[in-house]
């Protein structure tokens, strides 16, 4: 998958994640989106429920990783602290593959 | 249709699980280390060791291809070596924990994807009276039990967003696989030791799993059941 793909597809995800929110705590669809953290618009749960979402989306094109990383809950260091480390973290993933 | 997903499914509490279930009109996916026996239109096997991350995954990628969602996680598979704690090898241990704990650990995280695709999505896990009773013999087996009870808890927390509940059934002594190797002594000692000296049967679990899995129980989660009133 190319970053463009990988991009999209996390976008994609949170424009689902959108869909059972409302329209006030909406997550901005876009790659400057903080995700988790101090300025995040996620809470762990929602976060987890993003991560999912992406799996199953990934799951989808017959790719199987998980997005679990020990470093989830880092305030510094979190791959999911906004849409672009995300976006790194699953191309990081999808290298090893 | 529920579809239900039941670990160690290929024989004693296991299968009766998938028996009684199959009875009851659901899809059943029976998952274990040995091969499936029991032939049902509504019956599925998978072979798969749930101590085994990989075969862990490839198991629910084949479920997810075949049935896109599941209903409810069994977590059934387990081992149990009785052995005096000075006396049991690290790998019996090691091995109890793999099974009991990691697997349900495994499983249970494997499922969440599959278990939000469902109206009532359920996750059941054995336990055990031998972590409130505190049993001689039993440390490794208590103990990878007790981690159960807490992992029982905390995924009740974190997955009710989800509208996913998560309880576990405590057994006390049944006629299984499981305590095959324990003295009939040692089994006479511990249901006297029971509110209700009496052993329990199969139907007394599976009384609980209907229990359990019915929508009614929506707002019951984070709990352990014992039988034979241990507390």
């Amino acid at each position: 998958m190319t970053h463009e793909e990988i991009q999209s597809l996390v976008l994609t995800a949170i424009e689902l994640t959108n869909q059972s929110r409302e329209k006030a705590e909406h997550v901005p669809v876009s790659t400057d989106t903080s995700l988790f953290g101090k300025q995040g618009h996620l809470d762990s749960m929602a976060l987890v429920a993003l991560l999912i979402d992406i799996e199953d989306m990934l799951q989808d094109q017959d790719i199987h990783i998980s997005l679990s990383d020990e470093r989830a809950m880092s305030a510094a260091n979190s791959p999911f602290k906004n849409v672009a480390s995300l976006v790194a973290h699953i191309s990081h993933l999808l290298e090893g593959e | 249709m529920r579809h239900i997903l039941v670990t160690g499914a290929s024989r004693g509490l296991g299968l009766s699980i998938v028996q009684h279930l199959l009875a009851k009109g659901n899809v059943v996916i029976g998952c274990a280390r040995s091969k499936g026996e029991l032939k049902h239109e509504n019956y599925h096997h998978f072979e798969a060791d749930v101590a085994n991350e990989e075969q862990v995954q490839e198991l629910f990628i084949k479920i997810r291809k075949t049935f896109k969602y599941i209903d409810v996680l069994i977590n059934n598979a387990g081992v149990a070596r009785m052995n005096a704690f000075a006396l049991t090898p690290f790998k019996n241990m090691r091995e109890t924990i793999d099974v009991n704990y990691a697997g349900t650990f495994m499983c249970s995280q494997k499922a969440i994807s599959l278990l939000r695709k469902s109206a009532n999505p359920r996750i059941i896990n054995m336990s055990t009276v031998a972590v409130p009773m505190n049993l001689q013999g039993e440390a490794a087996y208590a103990a990878s039990k007790s981690a159960v009870e807490s992992l029982t808890r905390i995924i009740a927390k974190e997955l009710s967003s989800f509208n996913i509940t998560c309880n576990a059934i405590g057994p006390s002594p049944i006629a299984t696989d499981l305590i095959r190797g324990v003295s009939e002594d040692k089994i006479a000692r511990l249901v006297e030791q029971q509110s209700i000296q009496k052993m329990a049967q199969p139907e007394d679990v599976l009384n609980l799993v209907d229990f359990f899995i019915q929508p009614q129980s929506k707002m019951i989660t984070g709990q352990v059941i014992y039988l034979g009133g241990i507390s």
